[in-house]
């Protein structure tokens, strides 16, 4: 509650700095853990074939760089294309649970149910219908990732005040009125935490996807330097998606301040304090 | 003399049958007869309130007050149309509740402010305007809300977001909203149940305050004695097993009422009597 108010009130530096404060200490921890690496590695002389050094890292990462940019490129577009399309089924689904009622009382438990397939027996068969390329990573991702969007969406819809339907219901609001004008926009914070998730899941089902049968991206570079016991390109490889990871997951939250600033801002470390 | 009896019997001797419909509706502004609603709760058909009769004069100031499980607020949401009785009646100027509602008659304030966290203070209180009457300006309901916010005191919040707001400011903008309908009638479902005692005696004056300049109708649903009595002419007394008036009690306070009133020995007396009303009940619920 404080935290809001005094992030108002701070000038730009202080802003600034407060970032920084926040990126310190993990910074920190990570050097703390690679130096153990490094410690671990020399002392127990573990051969860069099990667990290579992470100076050997580095440089097959500045080696690859151009290889690792292209895979990244591949991977990129199908998380992108793979995540926005996710959104775009979850929304609709938690729309049409809403919207027709009896529909959404017989589609709900088969949503529930199919999330329970393991969608990773499902790669081969994306391959199989959808070839090689693109669309079948995409399928994959949006199988993986709109379940969460769903859910989240529909907590949101159905988690409206009763008493504020009510209100509306008594100047004569529509159900249309009241999903447009009250359910739809109440539901975006939590539409947002969704989407959180999906973007994350979302690099999980293009690796997936590339595992099962690709030629291009980083799942396929990771596979492609196991065949080669070129563990340092598989680290390397590894990073490259968690960085990607990590910035898609930034520009959604960097949306969510801008489309909804209302939201209630989520940390972590405070609320589990 | 029983005075929630004679209560009843205004309710009962007032048809539209006797008294010409415009004369109804000038004395007798809502209007309830022999109600009685059900609510199937497991399975089972259980009485909620059974034959409430009761009339509220135009311009009045009117609570219901009872334990918790009396249906004070279905009583209220059947006079604001949003719940069909299972028997009787109920008028609102002399037009069934759904076409009061239509007609924009009513505005309703419900205990939680519910205030739409993307709107800001004016926003929200144009909101239920704008919905309820499609055809109007954007900026003719915003004028509206303005002078809305202007009554209740929050002048200088406009464009605030509610969650800058405090409990108490946010259940004004809840009264400006449903003010800025420019109802006859104003329904209110414990408006400050959620609020501590400070900003309720301060939100209770506020009210009194618009009561006083706009002579709407206002029906009010409460937990509290004191607050019923101050701002009352006449409390309904509500009791369980099934929901039902005890007694009606009018109450002697003179107006206008002021922070003075509550040392007013009538304040104390009224106060008491509700008191013994409202024990009693418990008494027998517990027996």
């Amino acid at each position: 509650m404080s935290d809001t108010t005094i992030d108002t009130t701070v000038p730009v530096s202080g802003h600034i700095r407060r970032r920084l404060d926040n990126f310190l200490p993990a910074l920190m921890l990570s050097a703390c853990v690679i130096l153990f690496w490094k410690a671990v590695i020399r002392a127990f002389r573990v051969s860069a074939f099990v667990l290579p050094a992470p100076s050997a890292i580095v440089v097959s990462l500045v080696e690859n760089a151009s290889a690792l940019a292209i895979a990244a490129k591949a991977t990129a577009l199908e998380v992108l294309f793979g995540f926005v399309l996710s959104a775009v089924v979850g929304i609709a689904v938690a729309l049409v649970i809403v919207r027709f009622e009896r529909f959404g009382r017989a589609l709900y438990p088969l949503i529930v149910l199919f999330q329970n397939v393991p969608k990773v027996a499902l790669a081969p068969i994306f391959i199989l219908w959808f070839g090689y390329d693109l669309a079948p990573k995409i399928v994959l991702i949006v199988v993986i990732a709109f379940f969460p969007v769903a859910i989240d969406m529909l907590a949101g819809l159905q988690s409206v005040e009763p008493a504020f339907v009510l209100l509306m219901r008594s100047v004569g609001a529509s159900k249309g009125k009241i999903m447009l004008r009250v359910r739809i926009p109440h539901s975006l914070p939590h539409l947002m935490a969704g989407l959180k998730v999906a973007i994350t899941f979302s690099v999980i089902g293009a690796i997936v996807g590339e595992f099962a049968g690709a030629n291009q991206g980083l799942g396929y570079v990771i596979q492609f330097a196991s065949t080669q016991l070129d563990t340092p390109l598989i680290f390397a490889a590894l990073i490259v998606v968690s960085l990607l990871g990590l910035a898609f997951y930034y520009v959604v939250e960097f949306a969510e301040r801008v489309f909804v600033p209302w939201a209630p801002k989520f940390d972590p470390i405070q609320s589990a304090g | 003399m029983n005075v929630g009896a004679m209560n009843s019997a205004v309710a009962k001797s007032v048809t539209r049958q006797t008294v010409g419909p415009a004369a109804a509706a000038a004395l007798v502004h809502i209007l309830v007869r022999g109600l009685a609603v059900d609510f199937i709760a497991q399975g089972r058909r259980q009485r909620a309130l059974n034959d409430i009769n009761l009339a509220v004069l135009k311009g009045s100031f009117v609570s219901l007050i009872g334990p918790s499980g009396c249906g004070k607020s279905t009583l209220l949401k059947v006079m604001a149309g949003l719940i069909i009785p299972s028997e009787g009646e109920v008028r609102v100027a002399d037009i069934s509740p759904q076409e009061a509602v239509k007609a924009r008659l009513i505005g309703l304030v419900f205990q939680e402010a519910t205030l739409l966290p993307w709107k800001n203070a004016i926003e929200n209180a144009a909101f239920l305007l704008m919905t309820a009457d499609a055809a109007m300006k954007r900026s003719e309901a915003m004028d509206r809300a303005a002078m809305m916010l202007r009554l209740v005191g929050l002048d200088d919040a406009e464009n605030k977001m509610p969650s800058q707001l405090s409990g108490g400011m946010r259940q004004r903008v809840a009264i400006a909203r449903a003010l800025a309908l420019e109802p006859e009638v104003l329904l209110m479902d414990e408006p400050f149940g959620a609020l501590d005692a400070i900003t309720r005696e301060e939100m209770s004056e506020c009210l009194l305050d618009i009561w006083e300049r706009t002579q709407k109708t206002v029906v009010l649903v409460t937990h509290s004695i004191d607050e019923a009595v101050f701002l009352s002419r006449e409390v309904h007394v509500m009791g369980t097993g099934p929901g039902r008036i005890i007694e009606t009690l009018p109450i002697a306070l003179t107006h206008p009422r002021t922070e003075d009133s509550y040392s007013d020995p009538a304040f104390t007396v009224a106060e008491n009597r509700l008191r013994g009303l409202l024990i009693e009940g418990h008494k027998r619920v517990r027996r």
